[in-house]
């Protein structure tokens, strides 16, 4: 058994999503947007049977390796996606959430990533495995969300100049960015740093190393503390805040991709 | 100097340096020696070396930076605490933005109506929705107190009292933990500094996967005191041994090279074969005037820069002897043996040779490295983690809210309502509390509204 064929559908389906959520633009609104909320949720359904059918096979976390951690990272922001549209709708920022979960599936399914079930080097034996990788990816994903509202944000700023209308939509993605990295920074905190300590603790005896995942899980945590402060207490919004969502969220890449392929250290095995 | 360290603006500009100080930790290879850096950075080793960047999170320049944001964030925290205290005692009324608005005007008087005319039934709402309610009465003066979710209010100052406490946790685990490293092959004992016990490694196995690779390394080990046996346990990567404040970790595992064991088979001139078990540092008689020693065992045999026989790692990837062959005392021949390539042994390339020595055989004993640890800055930190956490919740889930009314027979009444977050919100929660209003309260409204014009 294997989980690909189940990841290939879940990929179809969210370029459909996308598809339609891009449709609702030009015509029947409310249809559109029906059917694309409900593609996403059968999207969903179906990536999250495959992510069971990996954690089964392979008798470990479905989150151990590049490919295995995208497609969670992926999972999760769809998991976001579909909260923020129950509780706050997410109006026009719905199918450009889902250009993301596109490119983010097509780098999951592309070969460039090597998909065999590896077993478990002895340090990633641990229950720490499913609470520290988990509860960061999650809170990534929320990130995620608030890296491409912002550029939402950015993006409208030169066609709402004047238009009430516009501004109001564009104040919107500010709203659900600022929404987001509320909900991601306390969930990157807990899994990223705390439980990473820890892990570290009991892995490596010592729960902080100045290993470079580490500084760059500090250097994004930085960059979120940065925009809370700008935005609460000095009343920064808009462009501004926008910026430094964006740039926080490339350091989280940065700490998830770059890291592992330009950087050596404890954290080399994924 | 107390308001520039407690500004905002040094917070921004010391939450930028730490950013770009740690980016550039990450850039520059940390920990090596000094003519690391000058051989492969020629230009920035000055640089490198005078402010310490080759271990820059350690550096004199990192931990200023560090100190003033501890700095910062204690003075902010000490400014902002009085001033939420008398927020939390209702001593300063808030004035939230559009306070003059109808709509706020509208509350501030229905409110005051309710509270003056039927305030049991008011109070019993506010209690229902888990509003906190303090009542102050001084002369004709009543004062309605109302407040939901208070540790909302601290959020910020929990979240930097909780920094405050993993930087000060960090600096004493820097400044004062103990690690002692421990190689141990099996039956091997260890006393460590200062304890009443040792530790001895009874067993070590190393278990695998089909595919060959590593699924576990794992040490039995006991703890002794007076020869007795305290405790013993399996110590693995993810599961240290906690006894009497040290904790013990499986670290890494290797060939104690120093204690290999070899065999060689040599062949003399009359083509008799022997084999040889010895140990580095063992001498043995080949015959009445021959003596054979062997000198050291290299597992990765390579030479280094200035042509020396050195090891390039700790794995047998090329291992190598030197042995030294003596007549009566005087050293006749002196080389390398391979065990992988042979053809390189230098003895039967000396000239003359009478005899083939080759290496057939290496054996070291497997140690376990160990880590015995004591760090005292470690349940500061974790109190400091769990501080953090619960401050952010405070700070995002938690919404404090506050409403105050004063009445005073005569004058108009005092009316606010704060929220920290969503003030909006906050109004149409107040306005939906409205309907709930028993017909008394809505009455007096209007005969209210008849006084006070």
């Amino acid at each position: 058994m294997n989980e690909f064929p189940l990841l290939l559908i879940s990929f179809i389906i969210y370029i459909l999503v996308m598809l339609s959520g891009f449709a609702s633009f030009f015509g029947f609104k409310a249809k559109w947007s029906r059917i694309s909320y409900t593609l996403a949720i059968a999207g969903f359904v179906v990536q999250s049977a495959g992510l069971l059918v990996r954690t089964i096979v392979s008798g470990h976390a479905p989150f151990t390796n590049m490919y295995e951690s995208i497609n969670f990272l992926s999972w999760s922001c769809v998991l976001v996606i579909i909260i923020f549209q129950r509780k706050f709708r997410l109006e026009k920022a719905w199918p450009y959430l889902w250009l993301l979960i596109v490119a983010l599936m097509a780098l999951v399914s592309s070969p460039l990533l090597p998909k065999n079930v590896t077993p478990l080097v002895p340090a990633l034996q641990s229950y720490w495995l499913w609470l520290h990788v988990s509860v960061t990816l999650l809170g990534e994903a929320f990130l995620a969300v608030a890296f491409v509202a912002s550029i939402l944000y950015l993006a409208a700023g030169r066609s709402s100049a004047g238009n009430s209308e516009a501004q109001k939509k564009q104040e919107n993605y500010d709203l659900i960015a600022y929404r987001a990295v509320a909900a991601g920074f306390p969930l990157f905190t807990l899994g990223a740093l705390v439980f990473g300590m820890i892990w570290a603790s009991r892995a490596w005896g010592r729960y902080w190393s100045w290993d470079p995942k580490e500084v760059w899980s500090l250097i994004t945590w930085l960059f979120y503390a940065l925009y809370l402060h700008t935005r609460l207490v000095m009343g920064w919004k808009g462009k501004r805040s926008a910026l430094i969502a964006i740039i926080g969220f490339l350091a989280a890449l940065f700490t998830f991709f770059g890291v592992n392929y330009l950087l050596s250290g404890l954290h080399s095995y994924v | 100097m107390i308001r520039f360290l407690s500004s905002l603006k040094l917070t921004i500009f010391l939450l930028s340096l730490i950013i770009l100080l740690s980016v550039i930790g990450t850039l520059i290879p940390q920990g090596e020696d000094p003519g690391f850096y000058q051989t492969y950075l020629p230009r920035w080793s000055g640089i490198i070396l005078s402010l310490q960047l080759d271990h820059l999170y350690r550096s004199s320049l990192f931990l200023s930076v560090a100190f003033f944001f501890l700095l910062n964030i204690l003075f902010c925290s000490l400014r902002q605490l009085p001033v939420k205290l008398k927020q939390l005692r209702g001593e300063i009324k808030f004035i939230p933005p559009g306070v003059q608005s109808v709509a706020v005007r509208k509350l501030a008087s229905s409110f005051s109506d309710w509270f003056e005319a039927s305030p049991d039934s008011l109070l019993a709402e506010l209690r229902q929705r888990h509003y906190q309610i303090k009542i102050k009465k001084s002369g004709e003066k009543k004062t309605l107190l109302a407040q939901k979710e208070r540790p909302g209010l601290f959020g910020p100052e929990i979240v930097h009292l909780a920094i405050m406490i993993i930087i000060v946790g960090g600096l004493i685990s820097a400044l004062f933990s103990q690690r002692i490293e421990l190689a141990l092959t099996e039956g091997q004992t260890a006393d460590l500094p200062g304890k009443n016990f040792s530790f001895r490694l009874d067993r070590f196995t190393i278990d695998y996967y089909p595919d060959g690779s590593i699924k576990s390394w794992k040490s039995l080990v006991s703890i002794l005191e007076q020869g007795q046996v305290k405790k013993q346990k399996i110590i693995e990567v993810n599961h240290p041994l906690k006894y009497d404040g040290l904790n013990f970790f499986q670290m890494s595992y290797g060939f104690d090279w120093d204690r290999t064991k070899v065999e060689l088979e040599i062949i003399s001139g009359n083509s008799a074969v022997r084999q040889l078990t010895l140990k580095v540092g063992e001498k043995v008689q080949l015959d009445s005037s021959l003596t054979l020693s062997l000198l050291n065992f290299i597992p990765d045999f390579t030479l280094d820069p200035g042509g020396r026989p050195t090891s390039r790692s700790a794995e047998a990837n090329n291992p190598a002897v030197l042995v030294l062959v003596s007549r009566e005392g005087a050293p006749v021949y002196q080389g390398w043996l391979f065990y992988y390539h042979p053809e390189s042994n230098q003895i039967q390339q000396q000239p003359g040779s009478e005899l083939a020595i080759s290496l057939k055989k290496f054996e070291a004993p497997l140690f376990s490295g160990l880590e015995a640890a004591s760090d005292p800055g470690l349940n500061l930190v974790w109190l400091g983690c769990a501080l953090l956490f619960l401050g952010l919740l405070a700070c995002f889930y938690l919404n404090y809210r506050q409403m105050v009314i004063g009445l005073r027979p005569g004058e108009k009444p005092v009316f606010s309502a704060h929220s920290r977050h969503n003030q909006t919100t906050f109004y149409q929660e107040l306005e939906r509390l409205l309907e709930v209003r028993p017909d008394s309260a809505i009455n007096s409204d209007r005969k209210n509204e008849g006084k006070t014009k």
